[in-house]
């Protein structure tokens, strides 16, 4: 390369041919650079993360359509799917409803402690799930905190849908949150300010201003929200007894299947899980583009 | 007060009472209180707690018995709840409240925690057969052709060899294995160690803990660890090699000369039958499963043994007959080997593993 | 009526500012009691179970858990395989953000989806994706088995496992940042004669440093707590394949090597666990927070 670098000078219009020649040999040096970088990246990614998944659609479909069908016919493959629906769902209405409640407080409202608050809303990301899953033995399990309270008026806790919902709930809190909390603290509050002044009620406001306003970031909370729930495994492992055709999810029929030498059926549903969660990620794509296109 | 606000507050209840709703119906599900003496035609729920194995077996007994008690009683059908893991992982869960009328265990220690827990009240040690449902031997499974010449106990000594055995604090069958070969070493039956010598079964454990590499959490996972291709040697159930075999595997069987028989006790859990009021089917269940008819199904599900050790020690289609077959109550009793011998604070397989993991 | 008045009563406030409809100290303090009670149901009170589980009798319990057999060598590999992890999606994360900012090629929509793979699919699943693609019955992995490479079951399989899970953490932790960046101080750069390397140390990488730094402790933070991939893939073996984890759910049981067993001990390796987890957690958020005061 030519000219010495003495000190850092922005490029001056004088020097534009310096410019287009060091660009013109550069170029070439710069096409192979970047075509080495995007192959490196591209084999990295398929290796990672694409071979595995055609794998499990190998597998899966090795078997032909006919053990698909027996799979799906099966009363505890079904149920499992709906045990898996059902907490999902759950789980996201709680961790909506209150999410953006906390949202709201945590990106417009001041108080002491509100840091603490804000990294609270965090842990659930750092706590092993098989950790959540003694968090609820150690509270509703038998010498558990709460136990005596529930299993006197003979409330099931512990190995029942409610510990599984508890604990795929603790494990979903972060995800709303975490998303709205930057759209709220970008918009400000001008338009709900403006919407006030024109006479709007706060109700009105919420829905058609604030609401409106973060809806891809909800979507793309609500939607990373699910997919969690859907793949819990470790802490529902753990609370919920893995009775077939009452508290086995999907996943852990899933390992259940393999520890049965029924790997068919394990892949089988697993890749039904794959495939929902990869429907449920193009649409997170999809929000994902929308606010941040909304927030440019 | 404005609408917002009672909106906000009222969905709050209603969610949480979705989640209460979600709570009285698995409750409602699994006993109300007070039993009426004649419940017409209702669907009775029964649940099952097993140890890893014997899926398959059980599969097939509660849909055979299930029709036989829905002929004699009326069309009433027995529906099964039931759940499969390490034994001493279910009889944890059972004690911190799963709702588990029957536990079928593979260690009778294990009914042991669930009876210290006050949920067991009957005397199932005095029971036909020490409620013994099924019987196998401790074995070997190696890999095809026995490339590391795998014969006996002091075998698995040898130096580089690599171990499978379950984690003796999940699965039952971990303690099968200790047990067999402590057993073999008192009795004399392993080539280079004394017999009675304690200091000597202390000796061959702490030998094969120095070679165990993979503890896995039940004594189906540490087989199929073992097909995955881990491992020279896993120490394991007979019929639990036999029904891996029958699904494929290649793996080989090796009966060591001496070794314990199995017995894999299936009890009612009262406290549980009685708050869901269904001892009295699960009395017949469990009694069923001493049938012969139940204990045909064992056999040709599950490739277990006859429960008599007599009977045992000798070959059925699937097994070899063993030499010297003995049972726990031969070496001393399941307390005496638990809180003192082999699994006490002095006992042979404490201090060994504490050796061989230094 | 009511409205009017109010918006008359609002104009007459020195601040100028337009407040909401009547009510504001009410509502706040309703919000706020909603959060209180939320996050303190759901979070802080299991966080406070296990730390007085685990601590409550000060740190006998901690190292009733830590003198179990294991259990150093569960937690050892732990860190190793999360700091492995960090290190190389660190590497190969930043790569993907710059091929996904500054390259353009056809198809960069579709692999900045598939980077978010890993988001949408169950752990478990992700790990029943590794066993079908390198266990020793498959093709691929039969390969790997002749040649004396053991991935399922083995240390391999695991770090494969994490690496899937905590790809997209860096890349969309660097990926905004990279956004922001100007290539014109780049370009400066270049003219002036610096080696593409140069540039990408002198001027891109300190602007960057703080993001990647971030993205590197979510990676090590998400693997220290991995249950679901690595339960399928890694074998328990202790020193091996044994992850902390894994082994806690161990700890859970009684009779544990001799030990008294119980929640006690399992609480107190956990409380440890994901406090250390917590803090990086935190800290990668001071340093998002960072870099966007600065840039």
């Amino acid at each position: 390369m030519s000219a010495p670098p003495t000190e850092r000078v922005k490029p001056s219009p004088a020097g534009d041919e310096d410019l287009t020649r060091l660009r013109n040999a550069d170029a070439r040096r710069g096409r192979l650079v970047r075509g080495v970088m995007l192959a490196v990246a591209l084999v990295y990614v398929s290796v990672l993360l694409l071979a595995p998944l055609a794998g499990i659609f190998i597998y899966a479909l090795k078997s032909g359509l006919g053990t698909i069908g027996q799979t799906f016919s099966q009363p505890d493959v079904r149920h499992a799917f709906l045990l898996t629906f059902v907490i999902m769902a759950i789980t996201v209405v709680v961790t909506t409803f209150f999410g953006v409640i906390v949202a709201l407080v945590l990106a417009r409202d001041r108080f002491p402690g509100k840091r603490l608050v804000s990294a609270l809303v965090d842990l659930p990301l750092a706590v092993s799930p098989v950790v959540v899953g003694l968090m609820a033995v150690l509270l509703f399990g038998r010498g558990g905190w709460f136990e005596p309270f529930f299993a006197s008026r003979g409330i099931q806790i512990m190995f029942a849908l409610p510990a599984m919902i508890l604990v795929t709930i603790f494990i979903s809190i972060p995800f709303v949150i975490r998303e709205v909390v930057p759209v709220l603290q970008e918009l400000g509050m001008e338009e709900e300010q403006a919407a006030w002044t024109l006479g709007a009620s706060r109700l009105q406001t919420f829905i058609r201003v604030t609401l409106r306003n973060i809806r891809w970031g909800l979507l793309y909370g609500i939607a990373l929200s699910a997919a969690r729930a859907i793949g819990e495994v470790g802490a529902v492992l753990i609370v919920s007894g893995t009775l077939t055709g009452k508290t086995e999810t999907a996943t852990l029929y899933i390992l259940r299947a393999f520890d049965q030498y029924q790997d068919q059926q394990g892949y089988i549903v697993a890749l039904t899980l794959a495939t929902f969660s990869i429907v449920l990620l193009i649409g997170i794509e999809t929000f994902k583009r929308r606010r941040t296109a909304e927030a440019d | 007060m404005p609408r917002w606000f009672k909106r906000r507050i009222l969905a709050a209840p209603l969610v949480l009472s979705l989640i209460g709703l979600a709570a009285c119906s698995s409750s409602s599900a699994s006993g109300a209180a007070g039993c009426s003496s004649s419940s017409p035609a209702a669907s009775p729920v029964v649940t099952l707690a097993a140890y890893s194995n014997p899926y398959l077996a059980y599969g097939k007994l509660i849909s055979t018995w299930q029709s036989e008690w829905k002929d004699a009683h009326d069309g009433q059908l027995v529906q099964f709840l039931t759940s499969f893991g390490g034994s001493t992982t279910q009889a944890q869960s059972i004690i911190n409240g799963l709702q588990a009328d029957i536990y079928a265990s593979s260690t009778a220690p294990d009914v042991q925690l669930v009876q210290d827990a006050g949920l067991i009240t009957n005397d199932w040690q005095n029971a036909p057969e020490g409620s013994t449902v099924q019987s196998g031997s401790v074995v070997f499974a190696v890999r095809p052709g026995n490339p590391k010449h795998i014969e006996s106990w002091n075998d698995l000594t040898q130096p580089g060899l690599q171990i499978l055995t379950p984690d003796p604090a999940q699965s039952g069958g971990a303690r099968w294995n200790i047990v067999a070969a402590y057993g073999a070493a008192m009795r004399g039956e392993v080539p280079g160690y004394a017999k009675n010598n304690p200091a000597d079964a202390q000796r061959l454990l702490e030998g094969i803990f120095k070679n165990v590499t993979v503890m896995d959490k039940s004594a189906n996972d540490s087989l199929k660890n073992f097909e995955a291709g881990n491992g020279d040697v896993a120490i394991t159930y007979d019929y639990q090699v036999a029904t891996s075999q029958a699904a494929g595997g290649e793996e080989e069987l090796v009966e060591p000369p001496s070794t314990v028989q199995i017995r894999t006790p299936t009890v009612v859990v009262d406290k549980n039958a009685e708050a869901h009021c269904v001892e009295d089917i699960t009395n017949e269940f469990v009694k069923y499963l001493h049938s012969k008819e139940a204990q045909d199904i064992f056999a040709s599900t599950a490739y277990t043994r006859p429960i008599d050790t007599a009977q045992a020690a000798k070959a059925t289609d699937t097994l070899p007959a063993v030499k010297d077959l003995f049972t726990t109550d031969d070496i001393g009793g399941w307390d005496a080997l638990v809180n003192d011998t082999v699994f006490g604070p002095n006992g042979a397989f404490t201090l060994a593993f504490q050796s061989a993991q230094g | 009526m009511a409205a009017v008045v109010a918006i008359e009563q609002d104009a007459k406030r020195p601040e100028g500012r337009a407040r909401p409809p009547s009510g504001a100290a009410l509502r706040r303090w309703s919000l706020r009691g909603a959060t209180f009670v939320y996050l303190g149901l759901f979070i802080l009170l299991p966080v406070v179970a296990i730390l007085q589980h685990g601590f409550g009798d000060g740190l006998a319990n901690l190292k009733a858990a830590l003198d179990t057999f294991g259990a150093k060598a569960a937690i050892r590999l732990t860190l190793e395989m999360a700091a492995l992890t960090a290190i190389i999606n660190g590497i190969f994360g930043t790569l993907l953000a710059y091929v996904l900012v500054r390259i353009r090629f056809p198809g960069r929509d579709l692999l900045s989806t598939v980077v978010d793979l890993p988001f949408a699919v169950p752990t478990l699943v992700a790990g029943v994706m590794l066993v079908a693609l390198y266990g020793p019955s498959s093709t691929v992995g039969g390969w790997f088995e002749a040649h004396g490479i053991h991935i399922i079951f083995a240390p391999l399989g695991i770090l494969l496992a994490l690496l899937f899970v905590t790809l997209p953490l860096v890349v969309r932790s660097v990926q905004p940042v990279l956004l922001e960046l100007d290539p014109a101080e780049e370009e400066a750069a270049r003219v002036l004669g610096a080696g593409r390397w140069t540039t990408f140390r002198r001027v891109m990488f300190p602007a960057l440093r703080p993001a990647i730094a971030a993205g590197c402790l979510l990676a090590f933070a998400r693997s220290l707590g991995e249950f679901g991939a690595i339960v399928i893939v890694s074998g328990n073996r202790v020193n091996d394949t044994l992850t902390a984890p894994v082994f806690i759910s161990q700890l859970l049981q009684p009779g544990h090597y001799g030990s008294t067993g119980g929640p006690d001990p399992a609480a107190a390796v956990s409380a440890v666990l994901f406090g250390l987890a917590f803090v990086l957690v935190l800290v990668t958020e001071k340093l998002v927070s960072l870099g966007k005061e600065r840039s």
